[in-house]
C-alpha cells in the first residue's frame, strides 16, 4: 500500500514538473530558444494567484477584498492568473527576444537575456516585495478519500488530471489545427512562413500565451499543494523542468509530459530508499545516464541537415 | 494591359553592401516576365525585396519604390503581400516544411484564406490534378518526397495560397531535364488560365523561350531588356548568358 501512496506523490511531483517543461518545449520546439526565464514566469504566475485570491478573499489584511467566497475564489483565480501569466510571457517575448530577432542575433545571445530576463523576474519581486514569504490562502477544502490504506487528496487528483487535461490540448492544438501546424512549420523552416500568408509574430506570441498560461496554471496549483511562496521558488523547480524536457525530448509535447512524470518517479523512488538528501543528486544521475544512452531525448529525433 | 508590378529605381543593401543599384521593370497583367543574370547578379535579392520579409532575412531598400496595382507595398507587412495582395513566392530551394506531410503543407498555404472551404477544396483538387503525384503522396512527410516532387508542392502550395501574381526562384534548379519541361508547361498552363509570373531563371535560354519579356540583371543593374525574341536574338546577351 506504501507504494501506491509513493506513485501518487511522484505523479503529483511529474505534473508540475510536466506542466512547467510543456512551455519550455512550445517555446523551444517553435524558436529553438531555451526560454531560461521561464521557471521565474512559474514564480509570478504563484505571486499573481497570491494577489488575485487575496483581492477575491479580502484576506491577509487587505481591507478593500471582495469577500468572495474560497470556492468562487478559486474559479474566478484560476483563469486570471492564467491570463496575467501569460501577458508577462508575452511581454518578455515583446521585450526581449523579439527586437534580438529582428536583429539577426545568435541564438547564444538570445538565451543569455532569457537568463538574465529571470533573474530581474526574480529580483524585481525581491525588490517590490521584500524578502519575507508570502502564505497562500487556503482556497480549497481539503478532502481525502481513503481506498484500502492509500490516501489522496481533492488536491491530488486535480493537479494530475489538470496535467494530463492540458497535454491532451496542447497535443491536439499543434497536430490537429492550423496554427499548430504553422508551429511545425516554424520550427522547420521561419523563412517561409510568411510566405504562406501567416503572420509570424502572431504565432509567436501564441505560442508564448501557450506556454506562460500553462506555468501560471502550475503556479496556482504549486501555490495551493505548497503554500509558501519567496521569489525564488522557480529557479529549481525550472531547472528540473527544464532538464525533464531535455531527457523527454525538447520540442515534443509527449516529451515533456514523460520526462515530467519520469523525474516525478525518479524523485520519489530515491527518497523512498534513501535518504532524502540524496534526492536531487540520484534523480540527476540517472537522467544524465538517459542523455548518455539517448542524446536527443526519449522522443528526439536527431536533426537532419537539411539543404 | 494593366501593369501590376513596377518596380521604380530600387535600391537595396544587405548590411553595407549594396546589392541593386537602381532598377526599374514592370510586370503587366497576364504576362511572363524572366529576369536572367549570372549568380550573384541581385535576381534573387530583387524577388526576396518584392515579398518583404522581415529581417534579418529580408534586403534593407534604401531607395526607389515597389507598386503593385499602383500602390506602395514598401509598408506592407510580408504575410499580406500574400494575404491581401494575392502574391506568391516560390522560394529558391523550394523551403518546403520537411516535418509536415505533403496535405498539411499545401493546407498551411491556405491558413489566411477567407474564401471557404469550398473554394478551398476546389484548388485542393486542381493542385492534385496538376500534380496527381502529390495526391497519391498526400499523407506523406514531404522531406521523403524527390526533388521534382518537392518542387511541385512548392509551386501547389504558391496555388493554394490563391494567388494570381506568382513569382518563382530558379524553379528548375535541380531538376532533370524532362522534369524542367513538365514544369515549365504546368506553368504555361497557368499563364494560359490569367496567371500574371515573373519568373527568375539562371537557364536563361529556357526562360526566355518561355517568356514575354526578359530583363538582363547584371551586378545589380539591369543591362538589357525587350521582349523575349529581341534578346534572344541579341548578340551581346547571346555572348554572355546563352552560350554563344
Amino acid at each position: 500500500m506504501e507504494f501506491f501512496q509513493h506513485v501518487l506523490n511522484a505523479l503529483q511531483f511529474g505534473s508540475f514538473y510536466a506542466l512547467i517543461a510543456l512551455g519550455y518545449t512550445l517555446v523551444y520546439g517553435v524558436l529553438r530558444l531555451i526560454n531560461f526565464a521561464h521557471g521565474d514566469i512559474f514564480m509570478v504566475g504563484a505571486y499573481i494567484a497570491y494577489f488575485v485570491a487575496i483581492m477575491l478573499l479580502g484576506a491577509d489584511g487587505v481591507a478593500a477584498g471582495a469577500g468572495l467566497s474560497p470556492g468562487l475564489t478559486l474559479a474566478i483565480t484560476v483563469p486570471v492568473t492564467m491570463i496575467l501569466t501569460s501577458l508577462v510571457g508575452v511581454t518578455l517575448e515583446r521585450t526581449m527576444y523579439r527586437p534580438l530577432r529582428r536583429k539577426g542575433a545568435d541564438r547564444l545571445y538570445v538565451v543569455i537575456t532569457a537568463l538574465m530576463a529571470g533573474l530581474i523576474l526574480e529580483n524585481g519581486n525581491l525588490a517590490l516585495l521584500g524578502a519575507s514569504r508570502k502564505s497562500f490562502p487556503e482556497l480549497l477544502q481539503k478532502v481525502v478519500w481513503t481506498f484500502g490504506g492509500v490516501s489522496v487528496t481533492n488536491l491530488k487528483v486535480i493537479v494530475i488530471v489538470a496535467a494530463v487535461v492540458v497535454f491532451g490540448l496542447l497535443q491536439f492544438i499543434v497536430t490537429r489545427t492550423k496554427i499548430g501546424m504553422a508551429m511545425r512549420g516554424i520550427s522547420y523552416d521561419k523563412f517561409a512562413i510568411p510566405l504562406m500568408g501567416i503572420p509570424l509574430d502572431t504565432i509567436i506570441v501564441f505560442t508564448f500565451i501557450l506556454g506562460s498560461s500553462m506555468a501560471g496554471l502550475a503556479g496556482i496549483l504549486f501555490a495551493m499543494s505548497y503554500p509558501i511562496l519567496e521569489p525564488y521558488m522557480g529557479a529549481l523547480i525550472g531547472w528540473k523542468a527544464f532538464i525533464a524536457a531535455v531527457v523527454g525530448g525538447i520540442g515534443d509535447i509527449r516529451g515533456a509530459i514523460v520526462g515530467g512524470f519520469l523525474l516525478g518517479f525518479i524523485e520519489i523512488g530515491v527518497v523512498a530508499v534513501f535518504p532524502s538528501t540524496l534526492r536531487d543528486l540520484f534523480a540527476f544521475s540517472v537522467l544524465l545516464g538517459i542523455l548518455w544512452l539517448k542524446p536527443t531525448g526519449l522522443f528526439g529525433v536527431a536533426k537532419t541537415t537539411k539543404i | 494591359m494593366n501593369t501590376l508590378l513596377e518596380v521604380k529605381n530600387l535600391k537595396v543593401r544587405y548590411g553595407n553592401i549594396e546589392a541593386l543599384h537602381g532598377i526599374s521593370f514592370d510586370v503587366k497583367e497576364g504576362e511572363i516576365v524572366t529576369l536572367i543574370g549570372a549568380n550573384g547578379a541581385g535576381k534573387s535579392t530583387t524577388l526576396l525585396s518584392i515579398c518583404r520579409l522581415p529581417p534579418p532575412e529580408a534586403p534593407r531598400v534604401i531607395e526607389g519604390d515597389i507598386l503593385f496595382k499602383g500602390r506602395s507595398i514598401l509598408a506592407v507587412p510580408p504575410h499580406k503581400i500574400v494575404s491581401e495582395l494575392n502574391m506568391a513566392l516560390v522560394p529558391e530551394g523550394r523551403r518546403i516544411f520537411g516535418n509536415l506531410t505533403v496535405e498539411e503543407n499545401l493546407r498551411l498555404a491556405t491558413y489566411a484564406r477567407t474564401d471557404g472551404h469550398e473554394a478551398v477544396h476546389r484548388d485542393f483538387d486542381r493542385v492534385f490534378t496538376l500534380f496527381p503525384r502529390l495526391g497519391e503522396r498526400k499523407k506523406q512527410r514531404s522531406e521523403s518526397l524527390s526533388g521534382g516532387e518537392q518542387q511541385m508542392l512548392a509551386l501547389g502550395r504558391a496555388l493554394m495560397s490563391k494567388c494570381s501574381f506568382l513569382m518563382l526562384d530558379e524553379p528548375s534548379m535541380g531538376l532533370a531535364p524532362l522534369l524542367m519541361y513538365d514544369m515549365f508547361r504546368t506553368l504555361k498552363e497557368l499563364n494560359a488560365e490569367g496567371m500574371t509570373i515573373l519568373l527568375i531563371e539562371q537557364n536563361a535560354n529556357l526562360a526566355l523561350r518561355f517568356a514575354h519579356r526578359g530583363y538582363v540583371l547584371d551586378t545589380g543593374e539591369i543591362v538589357a531588356q525587350g521582349p523575349s525574341e529581341e534578346l534572344l536574338a541579341d548578340p551581346e546577351v547571346k555572348k554572355a548568358y546563352l552560350g554563344g
